[in-house]
């Protein structure tokens, strides 16, 4: 149970996928100018990850494993993330049409989204088990969708600050996003 | 969808603020007006965004198409006006904690319970595929229970101005 609590912290605070592994950074200043959207994106990147993250588990053991196909990982580990997000499309679309009308515009981001790619190469290269491996995606989408929503809550109060005219807009956003990646080193050193 | 055309009132500092948006009608059957909202993508990008890294993923007319939906005319709204529809923010909120929280929290609470009582990755897959299910069916059931409650419908705010865009 304790190595599951560390694989948990380590994904999602640790080895933050944003800050720092620096992945799924088109999204991170796309998405976060309101926090309603990043609320919204960060729960579909969640679930998403997570449901690849096993997909792409079970591919990678008990497809390309045994015959041998490693080196074709990163293309079939495309194909499953695309399948997920169509799945989570058409469910989402069948089981309510008024929420995929609300949510939908999400789930074409996230086909494009290296964070879904970036932790399913990770938890194959890490040898990790089955259960291990969907923690550890569920973790990083998790460390993924924190890191949305406190961004988008400081642009929100950036949107309103007295900010320089050369500053304003993207480029302070760039800064804070720095300063942030600078707080979340405090976490290393915590685990591995 | 059908949709109230109640407008907020904007005086009442004190109601949950609205998230809008920019819709176009694009058929009007009696009573009832058909839109299709402009935005593209979630980051705010609408049809004022010239280069949109997500417009290039399937067809956006075919998504826009699907996520067409309905308002009372009571506005005498016609085919081509933009119009500013909103949605509570929190209602954003309950549909993403509906669509995705409760399938995912099913799923993982079912693989873990089958993996503390068998320890076996298949049967661990199995029951995860279980629980996913028994989530989204539950999702439809509370989906079912917002809609009633109105809570997914968007509402007509005003008409757009010439040149508004979901940026401005």
């Amino acid at each position: 149970m304790k190595e599951y609590a560390l694989l948990i912290v380590s994904a999602a605070l640790v080895n933050n996928v944003i800050l720092a592994r620096f992945l799924g950074l088109c999204s991170f200043m796309g998405v976060t100018t309101r926090i309603d959207t990043a609320v919204g994106m960060g729960m579909a990147t969640t679930f998403v990850i997570t449901v690849s993250s096993m997909a792409d588990w079970a591919v990678g053991a008990y497809l390309l494993e045994p015959y041998n196909l490693w080196y074709l990982r990163t293309v079939t580990f495309i194909m499953v993330i695309a399948a997920a997000v169509q799945f989570t499309e058409l469910t989402v679309k069948k089981v309510s049409p008024p929420l995929f009308q609300m949510l939908g515009i999400y789930l074409p981001l996230i086909t494009t989204n290296c964070a879904v790619l970036g932790v399913a190469i990770l938890l194959v290269e890490q040898r990790m088990n089955f259960i291990e491996a969907t923690l550890f995606g569920f973790a990083s989408s998790v460390g993924y969708s924190l890191v949305m929503v406190m961004f988008a809550g400081l642009r929100e109060r950036l949107a309103l600050a007295d900010t320089p005219r050369l500053f304003a807009g993207p480029p302070i956003g760039f800064i804070v996003a720095s300063l942030l990646a600078l707080a979340f080193m405090g976490f290393s050193g915590m685990t591995s | 969808m059908t949709m109230g055309g109640a407008v907020d009132d904007m005086t009442d500092f004190s109601a949950p603020t609205l998230t809008e948006g920019i819709a176009q009608v694009v058929e009007v059957e009696g009573n009832m007006a058909w839109l299709v909202p402009e935005s593209g993508s979630s980051c705010g990008g609408c049809s004022s965004a010239a280069a949109c890294g997500s417009k290039g993923i399937g067809t956006v007319s075919s998504r826009l198409e699907a996520r067409r939906f309905q308002l009372v005319n009571d506005f005498g709204l016609r085919i081509g006006e933009r119009v500013v529809v909103g949605v509570r923010e929190n209602a954003l909120l309950r549909a993403s904690i509906t669509a995705y929280v409760i399938p995912l929290a099913t799923l993982l609470i079912s693989g873990a319970l089958a993996q503390w009582a068998a320890g076996n990755d298949f049967v661990t897959m199995a029951a995860m595929l279980a629980g996913l299910v028994f989530g989204l069916w539950l999702a439809r059931v509370r989906a079912g229970q917002l809609m009633a409650k109105g809570e997914l419908s968007p509402r007509f705010i005003r008409r757009a101005s010439m040149g508004e865009t979901c940026n401005s």
